[in-house]
C-alpha cells in the first residue's frame, strides 16, 4: 500500500517508465512485488470470471499483456439492445485495483451514456470506483447500463432524447449496429 | 598381278580371254559346281576330293577364286538349311505346346533330354562335315596359290574370315528359322538337369557328412569362405560325372551353333528359378532358425558347383568356338578358358557367386518382409529370422521396402478397432526390439513406429494399459491370455539386471545402493547411438523411452501409475508391499526420483501404517486388558487394521457417505482416539467407504466367509436384526442413495444370501434367505468359502481415475477457451495453446501438449461446441 502512495504522481504512465522513474528512489523491489500482486489479482479475476459462467458477459486478456483485456457483452433480453453484441476494451492501471480500469466500447454503441468514441459515463468507473469491484462486476454494470441509461447526464444527447420512444430507439440501434467481425 | 586384282575385275579378265579358254573355263566351272554339290550332299565320302581340288585349281588360275568361295558358301548354306536346320527344328516339333514342357514327369524329362542330345549331335556332325569341306576348299586354294608363287599362301586371317563367315551363316540360318518355343525347351532342359544335380548333391552331402540331421539339404556347414580348393576337390568327384558332361556337351554344341547367349539365359534362369524355389522351401513359415547360411551353403554346393564343372569342361574341351562378341549377353559369364588354365579362380565364377547371393538375399528379404508382421508377433522366438533379414537388408539396402510393407501390414492387421490396446502395445514392443536389431540407427523404427504411436494416442486406455503392463506384467486385461513373456515389467527388470551386470562390482548385497546409483546415472539414449559399439557396454534397447514417447510426457504415465498404486494399496489388508516397492524402485530409475516422490510417500504411508497399527494394538493390550470386548459381537481392536494415508499426496479419493454398524463405528473412533494419543496433535479421519471387511455369516445350517467392501458389509449387517427390508428403508439405514444400494446389493443376491421381490408399490424388497435352497443357482458350498474381493466386480473404484481428473481439468480449459474465443472471434491452435499457457495458471496449471489440446479441441468440435475452419477455431453459434 505504501508503494502505491509513493508512486502516486506517476500512476497514469505505464509500469515500465514507472520503474525507471522510481529507480532513483531505491524502491524498485517493492515495485516489482507490487506488479506481481496486480498480476496475481488480474489472474484470479480471470479465473473467477471464467468459472462464473455468467451469460452475456465475457472478457479475456490480450495475447501477451494481462493489463489489456478485450471484453464482450451482449444486450440483455427485453431491452432495445437484445440480440446485439458489443466489444469492449479494458485497460488496467499498474496500481489496479486501487484505480479503476479504463473501459471503452470498441463497437459503436448508440446509448445515452456512451459517446461516439466509445467512452462510457458510469459512476463506478469514475468517482465511485472501489477496489472491491472486479472485471465481472464492471461487465455486469455495463451490461445493465445498456438497459437502464442515466438520461439526466447524457454523453449522447440524441440517444437520450430518443430513449423515450423505445420502438424508434430500437430501429436506431439496429441501424447503427456494426458488429466487429 | 592378275590374281591379286581378280576379285574386282572378273569381267575384264573375261574380255581378255579367247573363245577356247572360255569354253575351258565353262567346263571347269560346271565340273566344280557338280563336285561341290556332290561334296555337300555326300555322306562323308571324299573320294572325289582330288577332282574337286583339280577343278578349283583350274578356276583359280583363271582368277575366279572369289567366285568359287562365294559359290561354295552359298551352296553350303543351302545344304545346311535343307539338311541341318530344318531337320534340327523338326526334333522339337513335339514341344510347340508349352503345356507339354510344363509337365513334370520323369519320362517327359528323359525324352526331352534325349531329343535335345540327338538333335544337337546330328546338327553338330552336319556342321563338322561342312567345316571339313570348307577346310578342303581352303586347302585347295592354298595349294594353287603356292603353285603360283612361293611366297603367297592362304593367310590365317583370310582363313579365319572364311570360317567366321561360315559360322555367321550357320547362326543366321538357325536364327531365321528359330521356332518360338526353343528357348523354353532349353530352359526346361536345364531346369530338369539342375534339379537332378541338386538332388545328387544332396545325397552326396548326406553320404559325406553323416552328421547332417536335417533333410540333407541343410548344408550350412559350408561357410561362405569355402575355398576354391575344396571346390576343386568336389569337382574331382564330379569331373567324370556323366551328368555334367552331358550338360557340357549340350552347352558346347549350342555355343558352336552360336546360341551362346541363349544357352546362358536358359541355364541362368533355371538356376535362379531353382534358387528361388530353394529359398522358399527353406524359409517357408519357419522363423525359428536362421537359413541364410544354409542358402549360401546350397549356392556353393549346387549352382556354383554346376557352373564350375561346366566352365571346367568347356575350358578343357577343345573348343573351336569363335567368339561371337555380338551375341555375348551382358549376363553371360563368358568362360574364359585362359583364366582357368592358369589356375586362378575363374572370374566368371566369382561373379556368378555374387549374383546368386544377391539374388538369394533379395528373395529371402522379400519373403521375410512380406511376413514381417508374423515374425514380429513371434518375436523373441523368431529372432533368427530377424537376423537373416538384417543381413539381407545390409546387402541389398532396400530398407524402404520394409517400411512401406510393414506399415501397410500394421494398418491392415493391427491398428483396427478389434485389436486390444494391450496387444498393440505388445506388438509395438516387439517391433521396437526387432527393428532395433535390423536398423540400429532407429530411423526406420521411427517411421514404422509413428503410425502405431499415432493410433495409440487416440485410444483412451493406452496409458492404463502401459501402466498395467509396467506393474503387473500380466497385460491389461487380467482375464485374457497374459503374455507375460515380454511384459514391460520384465523389461524393467532386464534393464536393471543389465546395468547391474555391467557395473564394476557385482555385489549382490549392494542392490539398493546400485539402484540408487543407476537412478542417478540414467540417461535417455541418443537415437544415433551405435549398438555395436563396445561389446560389454552394449546399449540396451530403450523400450520404455519409446513407450513413454507414445504418451508424450512421463507425467501422465506417473499419474496413472499413482492412481493404480493407490487403488492397489487401499485394497491391501496385510501391508505387504514388497513387490510395489520393487516396481517403484525400477520406475524411479527410469522416470527419476522427483517424479515418483508422491508414490514413494504413498508407500511410506503403508509402512508407517503398519508400525502405527502395531503400536496402537500394543498400547491396547497393555492398558485395557481388563476391559471387556467392545461390542457384543466379539469385535475387538485386534480385528482392525488401519491404513493411514497422507491424503495430500494421494490421488483424490472417492468419498461416499456410509453408515456403518454402531459397534464398528465405535471401534473406529476408539482407534482414532488411540491414534490421537500416540500421535498428538494429529487426528485420524476415517474414509469409511474404503477398505476390506472380512466377515463370517452364520446361518442355522451353514457358515460362510466373505471379504467384501464396507458397503457390502454394512448392507448385510442390517439384516442381522431385521430379516426383510425395502430398498428405500435399507438405503436410508446404510446411508447411501437407493440406486447405489440396488447396484451393490446384487452381490448378496447373487450369492444366494438375500432374495429380492418387487412389491406392489414398485419398491424392491430384500429378504434374508435363512435356509439354503438347493436350486443349483447359488453354487455356494457348505462350510467356509473364501470369496475374492467383490469390489472389482462392478467396476467401482475407490480412487478417482486419471480420466476423471483429466475431465475436470479440461472443463476449466474449456471455459478459458470459450472465454478467449468469445472475445477474439477466431484463434489458431498455436495461439490457443500459448494463451492457455500464459493465463491458465490456476491449480492445476495448464500443462498439456499441443497434441493433447488439439485432440481436446477436436472433441469440442465433434460435440458441435466449436467450429474449425481453415485452421482457425470458432465458437459454434
Amino acid at each position: 500500500m505504501a508503494t502505491v502512495n509513493n508512486n502516486g504522481p506517476n500512476q497514469d504512465s505505464n509500469p515500465n517508465t514507472n520503474t525507471v522513474a522510481s529507480a532513483k528512489q531505491t524502491i524498485p523491489v517493492a515495485k516489482t512485488v507490487d506488479t506481481q500482486s496486480v498480476l496475481k489479482r488480474l489472474q484470479s479475476e480471470l479465473m473467477a470470471l471464467m468459472m462464473s459462467g455468467d451469460a452475456g458477459i465475457s472478457a479475456f486478456p490480450e495475447e501477451d499483456n494481462i493489463f489489456c483485456w478485450k471484453g464482450t457483452i451482449s444486450g440483455s433480453k427485453d431491452t432495445v439492445f437484445e440480440g446485439t453484441e458489443y466489444k469492449l476494451s479494458l485497460s488496467f492501471p499498474s496500481d489496479y485495483p486501487f484505480k479503476a480500469p479504463k473501459v471503452k466500447f470498441e463497437t459503436t454503441c448508440f446509448h445515452p451514456n456512451v459517446d461516439l468514441h466509445g467512452n462510457i459515463c458510469l459512476d463506478i468507473l469514475q468517482d465511485k470506483w472501489s477496489s472491491a469491484y472486479d472485471v465481472r462486476t464492471i461487465l455486469l454494470s455495463v451490461q445493465s447500463l445498456l438497459g437502464e441509461p442515466n438520461t439526466s447526464s447524457p454523453l449522447n444527447n440524441q440517444a437520450a432524447a430518443l430513449w423515450g420512444n423505445q420502438e424508434e430507439y430500437r430501429k436506431m440501434v439496429e441501424k447503427l449496429y456494426k458488429p466487429i467481425a | 598381278m592378275e590374281e591379286s586384282s581378280s576379285s574386282m575385275c572378273n569381267f575384264s579378265v573375261l574380255e581378255s580371254m579367247n573363245e577356247k579358254s572360255i569354253g575351258e573355263m565353262e567346263d571347269s566351272w560346271n565340273a566344280f559346281c557338280l563336285a561341290t554339290e556332290a561334296l555337300h550332299g555326300g555322306d562323308g565320302d571324299l573320294s572325289f576330293a582330288s577332282d574337286f581340288v583339280a577343278h578349283v585349281r583350274v578356276l583359280c588360275s583363271l582368277g575366279l577364286e572369289s567366285l568359287i568361295v562365294e559359290h561354295f558358301l552359298c551352296s553350303m548354306e543351302e545344304t545346311f538349311e535343307k539338311n541341318g536346320a530344318s531337320k534340327f527344328w523338326k526334333h522339337f516339333d513335339a514341344y510347340t505346346n508349352p503345356a507339354v514342357l510344363e509337365m513334370d514327369d520323369a519320362d517327359q524329362q528323359q525324352e526331352l533330354q534325349d531329343v535335345l542330345h540327338r538333335a544337337l549331335e546330328e546338327l553338330s556332325s552336319e556342321k563338322q562335315y561342312q567345316e571339313k569341306c570348307l577346310l578342303m576348299l581352303v586347302h585347295a586354294l592354298d595349294m594353287c596359290r603356292q603353285s603360283k608363287s612361293k611366297e603367297q599362301t592362304y593367310s590365317d586371317a583370310e582363313r579365319n574370315h572364311l570360317f567366321s563367315k561360315y559360322q555367321l551363316t550357320v547362326f543366321s540360318v538357325l536364327m531365321a528359322s528359330l521356332p518360338r518355343h526353343f528357348p523354353d525347351v532349353l530352359h526346361c532342359y536345364f531346369k530338369g538337369r539342375l534339379e537332378e544335380l541338386s538332388a545328387m548333391m544332396a545325397t552326396n552331402c548326406e553320404n559325406e557328412n553323416g552328421l547332417q540331421e536335417n533333410d540333407g539339404m541343410d548344408l550350412d556347414y559350408k561357410g561362405r569362405e569355402m575355398d576354391i580348393d575344396e571346390t576343386h576337390h568336389q569337382i574331382a568327384n564330379l569331373g567324370n560325372n556323366k551328368l555334367i558332361r552331358n550338360i557340357g556337351v549340350v552347352v558346347r554344341d549350342l555355343r558352336n551353333l552360336g546360341f551362346t547367349s541363349m544357352a546362358e539365359d536358359a541355364y541362368a534362369s533355371a538356376i535362379f528359378l531353382l534358387l528361388k524355389a530353394k529359398v522358399h522351401e527353406l524359409a517357408g513359415d519357419e522363423f525359428r532358425f536362421s537359413i541364410l547360411e544354409s542358402i549360401k551353403g546350397w549356392i556353393q554346393a549346387v549352382p556354383l558347383q554346376f557352373l564350375h564343372a561346366l566352365l571346367a569342361y568347356l575350358g578343357d574341351s577343345k573348343s573351336n568356338e569363335i567368339p561371337a562378341s555380338g551375341q555375348k549377353s551382358p549376363l553371360a559369364s563368358h568362360p574364359s578358358s585362359r583364366y582357368y588354365r592358369t589356375g586362378t579362380p575363374p572370374e566368371g565364377l566369382v561373379r556368378w557367386q555374387l549374383r546368386l547371393e544377391y539374388f538369394a538375399y533379395e528373395t529371402l528379404q522379400d519373403l521375410r518382409i512380406a511376413k514381417l508382421f508374423e515374425i514380429i508377433v513371434d518375436y523373441p522366438d523368431s529372432s533368427p529370422a530377424v537376423e537373416d533379414l538384417k543381413q539381407c537388408l545390409e546387402y541389398t539396402g532396400q530398407h524402404s521396402k520394409l517400411v512401406d510393407s510393414f506399415i501397410a501390414a500394421l494398418k491392415y492387421r493391427l491398428l483396427t478397432a478389434g485389436a486390444s490396446t494391450t496387444d498393440i502395445l505388445h506388438q509395438y514392443v516387439s517391433t521396437i526390439k526387432a527393428l532395433r536389431t535390423i536398423d540400429p540407427a532407429g530411423v526406420f523404427l521411427e517411421a514404422v513406429g509413428e503410425p502405431i504411436r499415432e493410433y495409440l494416442r487416440g485410444r483412451k486406455d493406452t496409458i492404463k494399459c502401459i501402466v498395467t503392463m509396467l506393474t503387473d506384467g500380466a497385460g491389461g486385461n487380467p482375464s485374457g491370455p497374459g503374455n507375460t513373456g515380454d511384459s514391460l515389467l520384465e523389461e524393467l527388470n532386464r534393464d536393471e539386471e543389465n546395468q547391474e551386470n555391467s557395473s564394476l562390482d557385482d555385489d549382490v548385497n549392494t542392490d539398493d545402493k546400485q539402484t540408487w546409483i543407476n537412478a542417478q546415472n540414467w540417461e535417455p539414449d541418443p537415437v544415433e547411438a551405435d549398438p555395436l559399439k563396445g561389446g560389454r557396454h552394449r546399449r540396451k534397447v530403450d523400450i520404455l523411452g519409446m513407450i513413454v514417447g507414445i504418451i508424450g510426457s512421463k507425467d501422465q504415465l506417473v499419474n496413472e501409475y499413482r492412481v493404480m498404486l493407490a487403488e492397489k494399496l487401499l485394497n491391501k489388508s496385510d501391508y505387504d508391499i514388497d513387490s510395489e516397492i520393487r516396481t517403484l524402485e525400477l520406475l524411479k530409475i527410469h522416470f527419476g526420483e522427483s517424479s515418483m516422490q508422491k508414490c514413494e510417500i504413498m508407500l511410506n504411508d503403508l509402512i508407517d501404517s503398519k508400525r502405527t497399527n502395531t503400536n496402537i494394538k500394543a498400547t491396547i493390550k497393555q492398558q485395557s486388558q481388563p476391559v471387556p470386548d467392545i461390542g457384543d459381537e466379539g469385535l475387538s481392536l485386534a480385528d482392525l487394521n488401519a491404513t493411514i494415508i497422507s491424503s495430500n499426496f494421494w490421488p483424490p479419493i472417492q468419498d461416499e457417505p456410509l453408515n456403518i454398524p454402531g459397534a464398528v463405528d465405535q471401534l473406529l473412533s476408539d482407534y482414532a482416539n488411540k491414534f490421537n494419543e500416540i500421535k498428538t496433535p494429529r487426528k485420524l479421519l476415517w474414509k469409511k467407504n474404503l477398505g476390506t471387511v472380512k466377515l463370517e455369516l452364520q446361518f442355522e445350517d451353514r457358515t460362510l466367509q466373505f471379504s467384501v467392501t464396507p458397503l457390502h458389509a454394512s448392507i448385510i449387517s442390517q439384516f442381522q436384526d431385521q430379516t426383510s427390508w425395502t430398498s428405500k428403508d435399507l438405503a436410508a439405514a446404510v446411508g447411501v442413495p437407493v440406486d447405489i444400494l440396488n447396484r451393490r446389493i446384487y452381490f448378496w443376491i447373487n450369492k444366494g444370501i438375500l432374495a429380492e421381490s418387487v412389491q406392489d408399490s414398485g419398491d424392491h424388497k430384500f429378504t434374508l434367505v435363512d435356509v439354503l435352497v438347493e436350486d443349483g443357482r447359488t453354487g455356494v458350498n457348505n462350510g467356509g468359502c473364501e470369496e475374492l474381493l467383490a469390489r472389482d466386480e462392478d467396476g467401482e473404484s475407490s480412487v478417482a481415475s486419471v480420466e476423471d481428473q483429466l475431465r475436470k481439468e479440461m472443463t476449466v480449459y474449456e471455459k478459458f477457451i470459450t472465454g478467449m474465443l468469445t472475445n477474439f472471434g477466431s484463434m489458431a491452435l498455436d495461439r490457443i495453446h500459448n494463451t492457455l499457457k500464459m493465463f491458465c495458471i490456476g491449480d492445476p496449471p495448464y500443462d498439456k501438449s499441443l497434441q493433447q489440446l488439439q485432440s481436446f479441441l477436436g472433441g469440442l468440435v465433434a460435440e458441435e461446441r466449436l467450429e474449425l475452419r481453415d485452421g482457425m477455431y470458432f465458437l459454434k453459434k
